[in-house]
């Protein structure tokens, strides 16, 4: 408690302020707060909505508490749902409808259930319950209800694969490129370094067409690998690893080369740990872009089901359920935990560092 | 077994045995070093390169993977884009495509007039319906983005209690993905959703509260003291007015005088008052932010007139909304909020990356200029204009040219929340690439690939007239 105060009340920069509130101040956390509560209300909203019984999802209930209808089982007649029946001097009894719904409807309490008698319709009102709608959550996950389209595990595991390897392989050879680009003196650096701005300028979304055929005729696609090797070299990746490794000092290089180290061993005892700022912010980049990745994965992967993504996956679900809302608000929060929980652990460390090494 | 398969087993093969067997001959390894040996396998290529041709090669095998995957997945694809919309069919073999020439281009410019794609072909009709949405598009989201993104910089830049708070709330949206916010948006726009659900509930309150007698009394007396204290503050505060009670005095000045709408008087109905109301309030906050002469006088006739315009506001009918129908945000056709959404939801969850790449812009200024400034008794205002614009510029102008490219492309959103509807009022030419070359029963590759290529020119211009424009300022 201690440090989130702390941490919400730190400040930074000049301390020479006049006491008080002015109406700078006011603006200021004015917008702030109006943003917050922008970015962060439809996403609360859908957490909260997320637990609510399907019925009251179904009915497009507003209401914040997740209500769902008192059911009872009643001896002889069933289960039933209960209604609250307010006499005209104001007392409240539980009863349920022991006929269909009419002006003046038939109910019995509980307790007598034979004992039927007649009231006004607009006496009675629904009895409800606060119930957090697991089944939301466990229903798709678990397989249960018929709900087997949703094959949350493989998904989750295609989205983690692709996502670890590709980033594992985007920092190997990104680091290896911006190592040779800015520690080695060799014909035709400049061509390569044009090469890499070059393709800095082709956007993804146009050589879609060809890159299928090109995935096409590697054999890679429908499989994960097509998702993951096209994306693997980034240009972005190389500068920010390039503008880093260019402040490591020559001299350690020239002093590993006095004790016969090799070159490769130079890369990987020597520039890579002191390049580990930079690396592990290209990694974080790299985690944000494969996880959220949607467009070329969906061209390679829509076909075979079992190699869906968690973001194909979700897609294709939320398209068959149109209306079962219940289960796509679930699986959306399913879905948004794992990297708001990345989020939440590295904030202050994803913040700055994308900040402070100027990605450009 | 593919020839990409057999080429990949004996690569593996080569690098494995062959890097493990020359490893062992050349160095001597102890049991303890099996990662040592795991590491030298690993860069076997460049270790075996360095053998060969010494120091000289090793660059050359570090860039070959990274090239590689350049070569064979960016610039193979970027000329495979020429040749593909030259062919015709829908063979996925490149080699047994058959040459159309310049078919796929002429059914595109088919048209009797390019303006309004009604007239052209099929394929015609979809790339420039793409283009004109995607033009729009493009045109309000980039702007706004930008100057949304600068002002929370700003904000956040700002001696504030609780900056990494801030920050990182404006940048969670950039992690969550597509499909998570087309979900957590269509929830929130729905014809029964919450949005529509609080409008109603405040539209209702607040006709009821419009319904209770005296209200316009006190309406009245109302605006007019929020206007009283607005000026006030706004001229009494130093030997200068203060801007930041000028823009609030300005914001009320704007309703008053689209209530008002004194330009019914000369006949002149809609929006008319609203648009004049803004660009006197700006046309205020202006004067005040640069230090006129005339700033006291300014704000002086304002509210004189604010208080005449108040006099003649009926209240009771300004906030009584009547019955409030439920919009369907995304769906119902020719309102624009299809658009509208689609270009809010993006800035929604774009704004927070830009608005960092902003922020160390803004850090990277100099404070001693602020304090230069500070000695010379400059407005925070003046200051702004000629220390922080100025100089934050450069960040500002990668900014533009990545969101403008960020934006042509846009498709993940707007299809999942609009799927290009109502009609095709926010088809957008990825979508039309897209749904082209991969969702039709019979595959069109050439025509999707014409379409890539004349996409490609549009953003290609776009970006370099925009770095010409601001080629001084620019570092790119």
């Amino acid at each position: 408690m201690t440090t989130l105060s702390t941490f919400l009340t730190r400040t930074k920069g000049r301390a020479d302020r006049r006491g008080g509130i002015g109406a700078q101040d006011v603006l200021t956390y004015g917008y702030l707060i109006f943003g917050v509560l922008i970015i962060l209300l439809p996403v609360l909203w859908t957490l909260l909505s997320s637990v609510k019984p399907e019925r009251a999802i179904d009915n497009f209930d507003t209401r914040l508490r997740p209500l769902a209808p008192i059911v009872a089982e009643i001896e002889g007649v069933g289960s039933k749902e209960l209604f609250i029946y307010t006499d005209d001097a104001g007392n409240e009894t539980n009863v349920f409808k022991a006929g269909p719904t009419r002006v003046i409807t038939d109910v019995a309490t509980p307790d007598q259930p034979t004992a039927v008698f007649q009231v006004p319709k607009d006496q009675l009102q629904i009895a409800e319950e606060v119930r957090i709608a697991t089944e939301n959550y466990l229903d798709p996950i678990l397989k249960r209800n018929g709900q087997d389209n949703f094959t949350f595990f493989t998904y989750l595991f295609n989205s983690v694969f692709v996502t670890v390897v590709a980033t594992l392989i985007t920092l190997l050879i990104n680091a290896m490129a911006a190592f040779a680009l800015s520690k080695y003196k060799f014909r035709g650096r400049l061509t390569f370094t044009l090469l890499i701005v070059a393709t800095l300028l082709i956007p993804s979304s146009i050589i879609l067409v060809s890159l299928f055929f090109v995935v096409w005729s590697f054999g890679i696609f429908g499989s994960l690998w097509g998702v993951i090797i096209p994306a693997a070299a980034t240009p972005t990746g190389v500068f920010l690893l390039r503008q880093y490794m260019l402040t490591i000092p020559d001299e350690l290089l020239e002093a590993a080369r006095m004790d016969a180290a090799s070159e490769w061993r130079i890369f990987w005892r020597i520039v890579m740990p002191l390049s580990l700022p930079a690396l592990s912010v290209l990694a974080i980049l790299s985690v944000i872009w494969r996880w959220n990745d949607f467009l070329w994965p969906l061209i390679v992967l829509i076909s075979d089901p079992a190699q869906h993504t968690l973001q194909i996956g979700l897609t294709t679900f939320s398209g068959e359920f149109d209306s079962d809302f219940h289960y796509i608000l679930a699986m959306t929060v399913v879905s948004l935990i794992p990297i708001t929980l990345v989020f939440v652990w590295l904030q202050r460390f994803i913040t700055t560092g994308i900040a402070t090494t100027g990605l450009k | 077994m593919s020839l990409a398969g057999i080429s990949l087993i004996v690569i593996g093969l080569l690098w494995g045995l062959g890097g493990s067997i020359w490893l062992l001959s050349h160095r001597k390894y102890r049991l303890v070093q099996v990662p040592t040996f795991a590491m030298d396998l690993l860069g076997f290529p460049v270790e075996f390169a360095q053998s060969l041709w010494g120091r000289a090669g090793v660059p050359y095998a570090l860039l070959l993977p990274n090239m590689l995957i350049f070569g064979f997945f960016t610039f193979l694809p970027m000329i495979l884009n020429f040749y593909v919309s030259f062919t015709g069919g829908s063979s996925i073999s490149l080699f047994s495509r058959p040459w159309v020439g310049w078919e796929n281009y002429g059914d595109i410019f088919a048209c009797e007039t390019i303006f309004s794609p009604r007239t052209c072909s099929n394929e015609g009709f979809n790339f420039w319906t793409g283009l004109f949405n995607t033009l729009v598009f493009v045109a309000i989201q980039v702007p706004l983005l930008c100057i949304v993104a600068l002002a929370t910089a700003l904000v956040v830049n700002q001696n504030i209690r609780g900056r990494g708070f801030w920050r990182a709330m404006f940048f969670y949206p950039v992690m969550l993905s597509p499909v998570v916010i087309a979900n957590i948006w269509n929830w929130v726009l729905h014809r029964k959703g919450v949005l529509n659900e609080g409008l109603g509930g405040a539209a209702n309150a607040m006709s009821s509260l419009a319904g209770m007698t005296g209200f316009d009394i006190v309406a009245s007396v109302f605006f007019a003291i929020l206007l009283m204290v607005a000026s006030e503050r706004a001229l009494r505060s130093g030997h200068e007015p203060s801007v930041a009670w000028t823009s609030a005095f300005g914001v009320l000045f704007l309703a008053v005088f689209t209530w008002a709408n004194p330009l019914s008087l000369l006949g002149v109905e809609g929006q008319a008052s609203f648009w004049l109301g803004l660009v006197l309030a700006l046309g205020l906050v202006w004067i005040v932010s640069v230090g006129h002469g005339v700033a006291r006088m300014a704000i002086f006739a304002a509210s004189l007139i604010a208080i005449a315009l108040l006099l003649t506001i009926q209240f009771d009918a300004v906030f009584d909304f009547g019955r409030f129908r439920p919009i369907n945000w995304l769906v119902t056709p020719d309102t624009g909020w299809a658009m509208f959404w689609l270009v809010f939801v993006f800035c929604w969850s774009h704004m927070g990356f830009y608005m960092l790449i902003l922020l160390a812009g803004l850090q990277a200024i100099p404070r001693d200029l602020y304090e230069a400034a500070k000695m010379d008794a400059t407005k925070p205002s003046r200051a702004f204009y000629r220390i922080t614009l100025p100089l934050v510029m450069p960040t500002l102008v990668v900014v533009l040219v990545l969101s403008l490219i960020r934006g042509f492309q846009v498709f993940d959103e707007v299809w999942l929340l609009t799927g290009g509807g109502p009609g095709r009022e926010t088809f957008m030419m990825v979508q039309n690439i897209y749904e082209t070359a991969f969702t039709g029963q019979t595959p069109d590759y050439g025509a999707a690939a014409a379409g890539s290529v004349l996409m490609a020119i549009v953003i290609a211009v776009f970006t370099f007239f925009q770095l010409f424009i601001t080629r001084r300022q620019s570092e790119l």
